[in-house]
């Protein structure tokens, strides 16, 4: 007995009891829940079987059910304009701003940190802000792109079918481009200078240096940041509740708003589960691709 | 233009660069100081014409943000402690070692951090209820949200505890200090200030939870303010000053406490994040 305190206190003993008990906690409170969760997409969840684990078995009938859904397809379209939208324009002008801020003058260090205030909003806070900016008759988004002649008349974003999606995007990079921004900035540092300077010497123009240097050396750090970005798009549901709530009709609803919606909204919980499943397949991919990308800062 | 001009050039671009990314920070401000006719003015005004504070104390009373608030503070509290109780720990041993073991505990923990918050909550929302935990839904939450919380600080905390010579902590053992005593009386203080902002990342995020929240918390008088929130914003949402005013008592101290902090913010996500 006092070998194993001695172990608990001075030897291995420590450390696996130190990181025992954070992995006991995360598996009982994620990796559990995960599997609970695909166990109950092959079940059938209503409120007499809610309270019992063992509910009847009815095989791919949830999955079929869901995909025979109306809106199944509109919601999958949805998601991939969503994703593929909000990650283009947090990483196009996140890598611009990168590019910018990597520029030497003063103060560039301290500007570049305050646009991380975004991280650090509740995303529903957020998207109040930009329900109130985006808002059709007196949004100030509306008045200024009349006044700079971009736009004839008020488009209303939030509940007009063609835009609501758009809606939800644009505040969406708003959040998510800080982080891309410090993330490439990061790697921007990590270039050697002299690279630069043995291009500038033979002749490279500022495009070529781009094309020829920068991107190539970011090759790892652009795979992190957009594999994060697609993981912290799927992640995004605040601003869904905030500005549209899925609407008008379900056009700018999303698989993990829609999960949302089917578990706690109808209480479907056996169809809430099978989207977050088949969601969370795409999650693995994203997740996969970013570890395969920082894989060799991992091993250090 | 010469060439010392330059930099003060540049400096004025960035000014104006981070006026329009803050706008809609300024926008909250601006509209919860209008008066409810002057936040519909066409075109609208772009500062206050007869800015009115009274809409502070109205917001706060009306919407009784006292108890909102401080159910964000104890769900934030309680999520932070959580989290860095049993992350710091877990970070420490995965800093510490390099093998095989270490790298699938590690991988573990990325995958748990990439899991969405709409992934998670019908399974836990269900099994919650299997086993009686929504009768304290708050503490059903702040678990929940820990889980959500602990592998980005454990992520981020690794890096900091990697930054601490082993030699230091090897002098001590040589020193016939224990394992235990080791660790907090060396590694521990050295790390302090990366476990500390990473506290207080977890706490802001925390401060904003929304989702398991707004699911498991029935109960008005246990609701976050995230919820009390969403409780007067909806699609055809009018009342625009009172939700600013709502969002700006509820924001301001996390952004004031990021404006203080946020060179070491800055440097703990640096140096955590992509390594």
């Amino acid at each position: 007995m006092s070998r194993f305190f001695n172990a608990l206190r001075d030897g291995v003993g420590f450390d696996i009891l130190l990181v025992g008990a954070a992995l006991l906690f995360l598996l009982a409170l994620a990796g559990a829940p995960l599997l609970y969760n695909v166990l109950m997409s092959f079940q059938q969840v209503d409120m007499f079987t809610l309270g019992v684990l063992f509910r009847p078995f009815v095989g791919f009938d949830n999955y079929v059910a869901v995909v025979r859904q109306p809106e199944f397809w509109l919601v999958t379209r949805n998601t991939l304009i969503f994703v593929f939208g909000s990650m283009s324009g947090q990483f196009v002008l996140g890598f611009a701003l990168a590019l910018f801020f990597a520029q030497k003058f003063p103060g560039a260090a301290t500007i570049r940190g305050l646009f991380l205030v975004s991280w650090v909003m509740p995303g529903l806070v957020v998207g109040a802000i930009w329900s109130w900016i985006l808002a059709g008759d007196f949004g100030v988004l509306n008045v200024i792109l009349k006044n700079l002649g971009i736009i004839q008349a008020n488009v209303v974003w939030k509940s007009d079918p063609n835009f609501s999606i758009w809606a939800v995007i644009i505040a969406n990079i708003w959040l998510g481009l800080a982080f891309n921004m410090l993330l490439l900035s990061v790697g921007l540092a990590a270039i050697p200078r002299d690279l630069y300077e043995a291009a500038e010497l033979d002749g490279a123009n500022a495009f070529q240096r781009f094309w020829t240097i920068t991107l190539p050396m970011m090759r790892s750090t652009i795979g992190a940041v957009l594999s994060l970005g697609l993981i912290g798009t799927l992640q995004q549901f605040d601003l869904f509740p905030a500005l549209t709530e899925g609407g008008p009709a379900n056009t700018s609803n999303v698989a993990g708003y829609w999960s949302w919606q089917l578990s706690f909204q109808l209480y479907d919980f056996a169809k809430g589960a099978t989207v977050s499943v088949m969601m969370f397949v795409l999650v693995l991919f994203a997740s996969i691709i970013y570890v395969r990308s920082t894989r060799h800062e991992v091993r250090g | 233009m010469t060439r010392s001009y330059t930099p003060w050039l540049l400096l004025l671009v960035a000014l104006v660069l981070a006026a329009v990314y803050l706008f809609p920070l300024y926008w909250m401000y601006v509209t919860s100081l209008k008066g409810s006719s002057e936040i519909f003015a066409n075109p609208p005004t772009f500062w206050p014409v007869a800015p009115d504070p009274g809409v502070y104390p109205a917001v706060w009373a009306r919407r009784n943000m006292p108890v909102f608030l401080s159910n964000s503070v104890i769900i934030a509290a309680g999520v932070t402690a959580i989290t860095v109780i049993l992350g710091t720990g877990c970070a420490y041993v995965l800093a510490r070692y390099r093998n095989v073991w270490i790298d699938i505990g590690l991988f573990c923990v990325l995958m748990l951090q990439v899991l969405p918050a709409s992934v998670m909550v019908t399974p836990l929302f269900v099994g919650f209820n299997q086993i009686g935990l929504l009768s304290y839904p708050r503490t059903a939450v702040v678990l929940a949200a820990a889980a959500k919380a602990m592998p980005f600080f454990v992520v981020l905390v690794r890096a900091t505890f990697m930054s601490v010579p082993r030699e230091l902590e090897e002098a001590a053992l040589v020193d016939g200090n224990s394992r235990v005593g080791a660790f907090f009386t060396i590694v521990l203080p050295l790390a302090r200030n990366g476990i500390l902002v990473c506290a207080i990342l977890t706490f802001m995020s925390s401060f904003g939870e929304y989702i398991y929240s707004k699911s498991i918390i029935q109960d008005p008088n246990l609701q976050p303010a995230s919820v009390g929130l969403s409780g007067f914003l909806g699609p055809n949402s009018t009342d625009w000053n009172s939700i600013m005013a709502y969002a700006a008592i509820y924001v301001t101290p996390i952004l004031a406490a990021f404006v203080i902090l946020q060179r070491r913010i800055v440097a703990g996500l640096t140096s955590g994040a992509l390594k």
